[in-house]
């Protein structure tokens, strides 16, 4: 199969080159946070890394929560000159948003890139991959990125704005996430590796943040990207996903429930996109919009990527049968030579 | 009185309210709240005005450049210089200028203030000529962050906007060190913030701030120039965060997802 004709490899360079760009973009002259691309980026992103080319929402919004909306309440002042911030925030969010929608996580975001880089990795060397999660353990782990959301960015940071935690619950998400730990790492800086012991809160949150950082390098070796399932971006893009000009649509096929490859090949293990038979945009909370599904769609046009009401890219039976075969060479090969290493509970072998 | 040759600044500013600043370092009690106080008394987050006193005064003038470049003269009344905010954020350049014929003086300074976006980089800021002489912070420490301890910090002297070779600069700190080193051909030169703070213990926060002073001198026209870039810096966290136990943590972690994964294939084809 030709890799430019490939979109699992397409997506790879764009991840690959976003990376980078988000990385180590500070070298083009984006040192300080007003030259940043947005300050409000829909992706996981480090503002704690300084050569990088801009920084996630969640970073201002768990800012103004503490430092703005919290003690505007507290001082019963004008509470919408407290959210001011916070809306100009969710406006730039917005105008990224739009255009991509849920594509950020499958197509942007480092944190993501990283996962399934590692992932790539676990199979060249052979390790024993699980395919899908079971029903239970994805339906367990759905509420987790909600409450996250609401509260490592939205609430602990307000409850600190209004005094009633102390500081270092100002910014907790910032504290734990993988995306501040790997985005300085990358860029040669140690600095936000560590285990503070400033204080009972500090310490908590560091250990916390590297166990998980060690944690998720291991599962994502082995499990399909382990700590987007419970990312608090995918949440928030969650709450925006109808206004998103890319979707994911399905015109269901009367094969489709026999079928069930679109919901093994996706690596968020969403069943839905094969059990829906009645909405047509099936851009479920958890999808990434990172087109796996359509790929290895083997009816015509029954899974779409769609920008507004133009296919982007369509489920082809034609392509389908290249891809599958793309695939299944791909995944015989590993770092110890050519063996066909199972991959449990996936028709589609995933990677 | 100015007299030529004189050692060093005799321009003194020193904060009175506001963030700390100038004046000399404090430490904090061991143990005490990290917690600002209702109203958000971080450095980055100061809305009420700043004031400074200057010792020296007489004939001093004293501007603050905005982040649009746009100059506002303030007053010096009986050597006390009071910062308002402007309204908009990002950093703000404080120049003090003192103008003895013989000998110009000047100081300058960086402070964030909040407000409206100002939608400007730092980068106009300290690429704007503000003095002849003059010392450029390359960069400003980003939003939110300060010079820490151990850190190697760049600045450019310039004169007349242009760098200045084989200039002899002077950092001195609060606490009493004192490094000299001389610029490159693009007039750069970097200095590692010394770890200098006393009372520090191994484990314990602190966040006490220091002033320091860079200073240079040139002597041009028969006028000699005198030029000092005043700024804080604290210590560095590296004093009470561990890298080797957060390396430790991560591995526990690692080492558990992989127990993790590998028990959870094992229930399922178990089940399966």
């Amino acid at each position: 199969m030709n890799p430019l004709k490939n979109l699992s490899v397409i997506r790879k360079l764009v991840q690959l080159t976003t990376f980078v760009f988000f990385i180590y973009g500070g070298f083009l002259g984006s040192y300080y946070l007003a030259d940043k691309v947005s300050g409000a980026l829909p992706a996981l992103h480090c503002a704690y890394n300084m050569d990088g080319a801009d920084l996630c929402t969640l970073v201002p919004f768990q800012h103004q929560m503490d430092h703005r909306l919290g003690p505007i309440i507290a001082q019963g002042g004008n509470l919408l000159m407290g959210l001011m911030p916070t809306l100009i925030t969710l406006g730039t969010f917005l105008l990224f948003f739009v255009f991509l929608n849920k594509a950020f996580c499958g197509w942007i975001c480092p944190v993501g890139t990283f996962q399934e880089l590692l992932h790539i990795l676990g199979q060249k060397l052979g390790l024993r991959r699980t395919g899908s999660l079971d029903e239970e353990t994805v339906r367990r782990t759905r509420p987790v990125k909600w409450a996250i959301l609401g509260l490592l960015v939205f609430g602990f940071p307000l409850l600190t704005g209004l005094g009633w935690l102390n500081h270092d619950m100002g910014d907790p998400f910032c504290r734990i996430c993988p995306s501040r730990i790997l985005s300085t790492l990358a860029a040669g800086d140690t600095s936000q590796l560590y285990v503070d012991t400033a204080t009972t809160t500090t310490l908590f949150w560091s250990l916390v943040a590297d166990f998980l950082f060690g944690l998720m390098i291991a599962m994502a070796l082995t499990i399909r990207l382990p700590f987007c399932r419970i990312c608090p971006m995918l949440a928030l893009h969650a709450v925006f996903r109808k206004l998103g000009l890319l979707r994911l649509v399905k015109n269901p096929s009367p094969r489709c429930g026999k079928c069930g490859l679109c919901a093994k090949a996706c690596p968020m293990d969403i069943r839905e996109i094969h059990t829906e038979m009645d909405k047509h945009n099936v851009t479920f909370e958890d999808c990434t919009l990172c087109g796996r599904c359509v790929e290895f769609c083997p009816d015509k046009d029954v899974l779409q990527l769609k920008y507004t009401v133009f296919p982007l890219f369509s489920a082809d039976p034609q392509y389908f049968k290249v891809r599958k075969k793309a695939q299944t060479e791909w995944e015989k090969k590993t770092l110890f030579g050519n063996h066909a290493q199972g991959v449990k509970k996936s028709g589609a072998k995933p990677t | 009185m100015h007299k030529r040759g004189t050692p060093l600044a005799l321009l003194l500013l020193c904060t009175l309210t506001g963030a700390p600043s100038w004046a000399p370092a404090q430490e904090a009690r061991p143990g005490a709240s990290q917690r600002p106080p209702a109203g958000g008394a971080h450095p980055m987050h100061q809305r009420g005005p700043k004031q400074f006193s200057l010792a020296n005064s007489a004939g001093a003038r004293a501007t603050l450049w905005k982040p649009d470049l746009g100059r506002i003269p303030l007053a010096i009344d009986n050597g006390i210089l009071t910062l308002k905010g402007t309204g908009v954020d990002n950093y703000h350049a404080l120049v003090i200028e003192q103008d003895w014929g013989y000998l110009v003086e000047s100081i300058i300074s960086y402070h964030y203030m909040r407000g409206k976006p100002s939608g400007r980089s730092t980068t106009e800021l300290t690429a704007a000529r503000k003095t002849r002489l003059e010392i450029v912070p390359q960069p400003v420490p980003r939003e939110h962050h300060q010079y820490e301890t151990g850190e190697r910090w760049g600045f450019q002297v310039r004169f007349d906007g242009r760098p200045m070779a084989a200039q002899t600069l002077t950092l001195e700190t609060a606490h009493g060190t004192t490094l000299t080193g001389i610029s490159d051909a693009e007039g750069r030169i970097d200095f590692t913030f010394p770890d200098d703070f006393p009372s520090l213990i191994r484990g314990e926060r602190n966040r006490t701030l220091a002033a320091f002073t860079l200073s240079t001198r040139h002597l041009a026209e028969g006028t000699e120039y005198i030029s000092h870039l005043q700024g804080e810096y604290r210590p560095n966290p590296r004093h009470w965060r561990s890298l080797g136990l957060g390396v430790a943590v991560a591995g526990i972690g690692f080492a558990a997802g992989g127990l993790l994964t590998g028990f959870g294939r094992a229930r399922r084809e178990e089940s399966a």
